[in-house]
C-alpha cells in the first residue's frame, strides 16, 4: 500500500517538473528540508498557497475598479512573480511576468486575461500541492529522501 | 497558518510597537513561518554568526532563514525595514553580523535601509546585503556605492549564500 502510494506520488512529483509546473528551485528546497526543519517544504507552500491566494483575491479586486490603477496591479503581480520563483512555481512565475508586460502596456483586457490563465495555474498547481501535502504527508518525508537520489 | 503580526504597512513613527517587546524574548517557535525574533537557544555556540533577514514575503523569509540555518547561523526575522531599524536602534537584536534585506519592499526599500545602516555610526560596520528578484545594472551598482557587501539576485539559493558568508566571517 505504501509502495503503490510512493509511486503514485513519485510520478505526480515527476510529472510537475517534466510540464514545467515546477523548476529547479523546488529541488532546492527539497534538499533543504532536514531533521532540524522536517517541514521546511510543507511550510514553504503552504505560504505561497495562502499567499498566491490573497494577491489573486488582491489582482481581481484591482482590475475590477472603473480607472485601474496599473501600477498596483503590478506589484501585486510583482509578489506574486517573487513568491512563486522562491517556490520554484515556474508556469505561475512566467505567467506573472506575462502579467507585468500588460501592466506596462496599462491592457485592461490583458490583465483580466492573464489573471484568469494565473488563477487556473495557481488553482491547478495548489490542488497538486495540496495531493502532496495533505494526503500523503509521510509518503512525501519518504520521497525527498530518494527523490535527491534520482535527480 | 500566517502569522498575527503583520507590518504590512510600516508606520513612519519608530514607536516601540505592542508586538515587539513580549515577542522578544519569547521561545523560539518551531515554525518556519511563525518565527519572529528568536532568542538564541541554550545550547547554540556563543559567537555564533547571527543574521538580522528583511523581507516583506513570507514565502522569501521562510527560505532565507532556512538557508542561513542550514548554514549553522543564527537567523531573526523581520517584515519590513522600518521594522529592522527599530529592533538595530533600540538594541533588540545585539550582535548583529549580517543584515541581509530585500530591496523592493513597500514603505523604506532595503536601498533606504542600506545608507541608514551605513550612516549610523553605531550600526555602520555591519555588512548588508541586498536581494532583488531584478537584474537591473543601476541598481545593483547603486547598492554597492551605498556600501552593500553584495547584490543577490532571486530566487537566492544555498550556493549564493555559502559563497557570500565565508567572505564576511
Amino acid at each position: 500500500m505504501a509502495a503503490a502510494l510512493t509511486n503514485q506520488l513519485h510520478a505526480l512529483v515527476n510529472n510537475m517538473f517534466a510540464t514545467g509546473l515546477l523548476d529547479d528551485q523546488f529541488q532546492q528546497l527539497q534538499m533543504l528540508q532536514d531533521s532540524s526543519a522536517p517541514d521546511f517544504v510543507s511550510e514553504v507552500v503552504t505560504l505561497f498557497c495562502d499567499d498566491g491566494e490573497r494577491i489573486i483575491g488582491e489582482l481581481a479586486r484591482q482590475l475590477d475598479k472603473p480607472n485601474v490603477d496599473f501600477d498596483r496591479v503590478d506589484s501585486f503581480a510583482h509578489q506574486l512573480k517573487g513568491s512563486s520563483a522562491s517556490v520554484g512555481a515556474q508556469q505561475v512565475k512566467n505567467t506573472c511576468i506575462q502579467f507585468r508586460e500588460f501592466c506596462q502596456q496599462r491592457s485592461r483586457d490583458g490583465c483580466l486575461k492573464t489573471l484568469d490563465l494565473v488563477r487556473t495555474e495557481f488553482y491547478d498547481l495548489r490542488n497538486k500541492f495540496q495531493v502532496m501535502l495533505q494526503v500523503l504527508p509521510n509518503v512525501l518525508k519518504i520521497h525527498l529522501t530518494l527523490s535527491i537520489e534520482f535527480h | 497558518m500566517t502569522s498575527s503580526v503583520a507590518a504590512a504597512a510600516p508606520s513612519p513613527a519608530p514607536a516601540l510597537s505592542p508586538a515587539l517587546s513580549p515577542k522578544v524574548v519569547a521561545p523560539p517557535p518551531q515554525k518556519a513561518a511563525d518565527r519572529k525574533v528568536v532568542a538564541a537557544a541554550a545550547d547554540e555556540v556563543p559567537n555564533e554568526m547571527h543574521v538580522l533577514a528583511v523581507d516583506d514575503s513570507s514565502v522569501d523569509r521562510a527560505v532565507i532563514a532556512k538557508i542561513l540555518r542550514s548554514s549553522k547561523y543564527r537567523v531573526t526575522t523581520v517584515e519590513s525595514a522600518t521594522r529592522a531599524l527599530e529592533l538595530l536602534c533600540l538594541g533588540l537584536v545585539p550582535n548583529v553580523n549580517m543584515i541581509i534585506t530585500d530591496y523592493w519592499m513597500p514603505g523604506m526599500t532595503g536601498y533606504e535601509l542600506l545608507k541608514r545602516v551605513k550612516e549610523s555610526s553605531k550600526l555602520k560596520e555591519i555588512p548588508v546585503v541586498i536581494m532583488s528578484s531584478e537584474n537591473v545594472p543601476n541598481r545593483i551598482s547603486r547598492c554597492l556605492e551605498e556600501g552593500a557587501e553584495d547584490f543577490l539576485l532571486k530566487p537566492v539559493r544555498p550556493s549564493d549564500v555559502s559563497r557570500l558568508c565565508s567572505r564576511i566571517r
